[in-house]
């Protein structure tokens, strides 16, 4: 237990984040396909700590240009958004579309948040096209797949395509109605949502459904009975830690699943987050980062969602979360300016 | 986040790269595009290769045998790019392969790599194209073997139940995994699951799942999954939480033996505050036994959440004296 501090170690959590923007060891590899959201929470986790300028601005610039990099416009097959890796793409496919070549809803999400903490515009994103995709994404019973083939559906997606249409100011792409229907469906008998309906309730899960029935403003649509036990169930979740389902360990990530989502519903306030503090204290590495549990391996989601749990205690001057989009305040406001402009235009 | 297991390739010294098999000589193999920094991966040399014969294969469109077997080296290598199983799965239609030896090959995989999305939903695909849903109780309860409350094996295995109508013996299965470990939350959902897609929750049901339960909750009062459980089950109660009987004495047994476990104090509130609201003249559930019971948990049983109570004795005050102070979930 060598590795435990009690004191946060901000500066050291900022070298960690910032070894994701060189070159890193082969045991990434299996990490390949989720590049971009290594990059979102690795700016996102610099943003918190308040250390987004530690990055250079022909770092930043050149990031935002890999990001566009990856986006994917293809109108004639729907599979609009970004990817989450240039893996499949080569010097001869580079600006064309291709078999396989599509986006998918996270890491369009992860895409869309990381853009907005770097400052930039979104005037490159092809909103139409992405929006006009996401119609394709969606099931017949109101969940979200995550790109044209290939891949599961369930509550993780129906957040992204919730987050992907708020952000860019256009629910066209989605029918709210069977989304909202698909949400209540997934409510458990315990009070807390699942992956789908039948699934045992998880605070990861019950998380995207309540943002994204905030983001969509439909948090009205839980009956009465509905709303208290799932804040009953959020409440619980927090013994010391917070875990994401009963009778399981504290996880670092929870802070931020289950904190946010009583945010969210307003009734953060309820419940005393010192011993929590502590717990993610001693889940800082020596080195840096934040890991899942004590003595664990740290990687850049935990270490952001450690990160975000501390500032919903209003702790270490981290910045403020706006919760719904899992960014800071600051990244929001700079979408509202941005979305200000596109009602003008 | 974890380390990925090394692939059984990379302990094989006799492995040969895509780029010295003499069968792969009519193939130019293709970079990928990336000279930014930005969480560039050092590959090794195994991962470049077989990449780079991907990004050729995929531009070619070649869907082959040599093809299958170069998915299943991507694979390894990188087990949550879906594209590399989207394509995989497209040549095993093309060549029409024998999907029951596929099983067993992803059987292997999941058990290797039993928390990734990408190589579940394979399954997921393979089971529904066969049909057959034969194997894969004795599937998913390998892996619960190993871990009884994986959400992937518990997601796969409500699935195939579901889409195949196959639920015998699963409340048995359910049943020896409380008795194993009664705190085990995933198998108190399952037990639900099956209920409400068997018999569903009838007055003869509901009372012996309230006996079950309750027998449990005698075993181990601590037990927040079975306390939900429990109201799950008068969820479906018609008279509401605070009319049925065995539950009640039962309840307030455990109260009278100095029980002051949270879960029993809360839910006899919740009795408390039902029966204030309706008006019902009930004498055990009044306001001033919520509140004294809100004010305990408050504190000196359940601090942590001491705002909460709080919070809950003012709104029963509040409602006990006619106001409308329903909470409404809003949106910010």
């Amino acid at each position: 237990m060598s590795n435990i501090q009690l004191n946060f170690t901000g500066d050291l959590h900022k070298k960690f984040l910032l070894n994701f923007f060189k070159s890193l060891p082969s045991f990434y590899a299996h990490l390949e396909s989720n590049r971009l959201v290594l990059a979102f929470f690795s700016a996102a986790g610099l943003e918190v700590l308040g250390e987004l300028e530690s990055l250079k601005p022909e770092k930043k610039e050149a990031f935002v240009q890999w990001l566009y990099s990856l986006q994917v416009v293809d109108d004639k097959n729907k599979v609009s958004g970004f990817q989450g890796t240039s893996i499949l793409n080569s010097a001869e496919n580079r600006g064309q579309n291709s078999d396989y070549r599509w986006g998918h809803i996270a890491t369009t999400y992860a895409a869309l948040c990381t853009l907005l903490v770097l400052g930039d515009d979104l005037s490159r994103v092809n909103r139409k096209s992405i929006i006009e995709s996401l119609k394709y994404l969606q099931l017949a019973d109101g969940s979200f797949k995550a790109a044209k083939e290939g891949t599961e559906d369930d509550m993780r997606f129906v957040y992204c395509a919730a987050a992907v249409s708020h952000m860019l100011n256009d629910w066209s792409g989605v029918n709210v109605d069977r989304m909202v229907d698909f949400i209540i469906k997934s409510i458990s008998y315990e009070g807390g949502i699942g992956q789908g309906p039948g699934l045992e309730a998880h605070s990861g899960s019950t998380f995207c459904a309540v943002a994204a029935l905030a983001l969509s403003k439909n948090l009205h649509r839980l009956s009465r009975t509905q709303f208290k036990n799932l804040r009953r169930w959020l409440l619980n979740r927090l013994n010391g830690g917070f875990n994401g389902r009963p009778n399981k360990p504290f996880d670092t990530c929870y802070s931020f699943w289950t904190g946010g989502a009583l945010k969210i519903l307003k009734a953060y306030d309820f419940i005393d987050t010192k011993e929590c503090q502590d717990f993610i204290l001693t889940t800082q590495d020596k080195y840096g980062g934040i890991s899942k549990y004590i003595n664990v391996v740290p990687d850049p989601m935990h270490t952001y969602l450690g990160l975000c749990g501390l500032s919903l205690m209003g702790v270490y001057e981290l910045s403020p979360i706006f919760c719904e989009l899992m960014i800071s305040e600051r990244a929001n406001n700079h979408l509202k300016n941005i979305q200000e402009k596109w009602k003008r235009d | 986040m974890k380390m990925s297991d090394s692939s059984d390739e990379e302990q094989d010294v006799n492995y040969v790269l895509f780029k010295d098999r003499p069968d792969w000589k009519d193939i130019r193999p293709i970079e990928q595009d990336d000279d930014d920094e930005i969480v560039a991966i050092h590959y090794t040399d195994k991962f470049k290769d077989v990449h780079n014969y991907l990004r050729a294969l995929l531009k070619k469109g070649e869907k082959s045998e040599r093809a299958l077997e170069l998915t299943r080296v991507a694979a390894s290598e990188n087990p949550a790019n879906y594209t590399v199983w989207q394509f995989r799965r497209d040549i095993l239609k093309t060549l029409n392969k024998d999907l029951h030896e596929e099983l067993d090959y992803i059987e292997k995989f999941i058990l290797k790599q039993s928390k990734n999305y990408q190589v579940w939903h394979h399954r997921k695909l393979l089971v529904d194209w066969l049909k057959d849903p034969s194997k894969e109780n004795y599937f998913t309860t390998l892996i619960l073997n190993k871990d009884a409350k994986n959400y992937h094996a518990w997601q796969h295995r409500q699935w195939y139940m579901k889409t195949f109508q196959v639920f015998d013996g699963e409340l048995d299965y359910v049943d020896s995994l409380l008795n194993d470990d009664v705190r085990n939350n995933s198998a108190w959902n399952q037990r639900y699951f099956v209920i409400n897609n068997t018999t569903g929750f009838t007055e003869e049901v509901l009372k012996r799942e309230i006996d079950y339960t309750l027998s449990k909750i005698k075993e181990v009062v601590e037990n927040e999954s079975a306390w939900n459980y429990l109201r799950g089950l008068l969820l479906h109660d018609k008279e509401g939480l605070s009319k049925n009987k065995t539950v009640t004495n039962f309840c307030e047994e455990l109260y009278s033996s100095n029980s002051q476990s949270p879960f029993v104090l809360s839910l006899i509130v919740d009795m408390c505050c039902e029966q204030v609201q309706e008006g019902s003249g009930d004498s055990i559930y009044t306001l001033e036994r919520a509140l004294q019971l809100c004010s305990d948990l408050e504190l000196k049983y359940d601090k942590i959440r001491a705002n909460y109570w709080k919070h809950m004795a003012d709104t029963i005050k509040r409602k006990a004296s006619g106001e409308n102070v329903e909470e409404e979930p809003t949106t910010s």
